[in-house]
């Protein structure tokens, strides 16, 4: 079913994407771990990637110049993440 | 500037809705000791942090929470 592979996909963005987060953190005060610091851009590349396939699939995830839309303005199409998909 | 991203950081799927609960969270979310009040402490106390690592750290917690 589509939503199915819409949710699987915003899942595995939502992994990734944690996993981004927690490397940022601890960077910021871990600026020489070149360890952590490869494995932050491998998994930055991996969400990347993610966002623009799930984009062209399912539209923008964010605004403002960061991602471009169909016609029409496809921004202020539903769900949101408060709303049940 | 932030960017709003449409989709959670973490998902909620509610199987039995509680309004007694939701009021407690949406309380936590946007009360006077939420998160959001949270947030914007630490992108205003960033301002006289004195050393980089404190200043990225402050900025990318207020924004994350």
């Amino acid at each position: 079913m589509k939503n199915n592979e819409r949710a699987r996909l915003l899942d595995e963005i939502r992994a990734i994407e944690f996993m981004t987060i927690e490397l940022n953190l601890y960077l910021d005060t871990h600026p020489d771990d070149q360890k952590a610091l490869n494995d932050y851009n491998s998994y930055t590349k991996q969400l990347m990637a993610l966002k623009d396939e799930y984009q062209r699939r399912y539209g923008p995830l964010s605004n403002f110049g960061t991602a471009v839309s169909e016609y029409p303005w496809a921004w202020i199409n539903e769900p949101w993440p408060w709303e049940l998909d | 500037m932030w960017i709003y991203e449409k989709k959670l950081e973490y998902p909620v799927r509610i199987k039995n809705p509680n309004p007694k609960m939701a009021k407690l969270i949406i309380t936590q979310y946007g009360g006077p000791d939420g998160e959001l009040a949270a947030s914007l402490r630490y992108l205003s106390q960033r301002y006289i942090m004195p050393i980089p690592e404190a200043k990225a750290l402050l900025t990318d917690i207020g924004t994350e929470e």
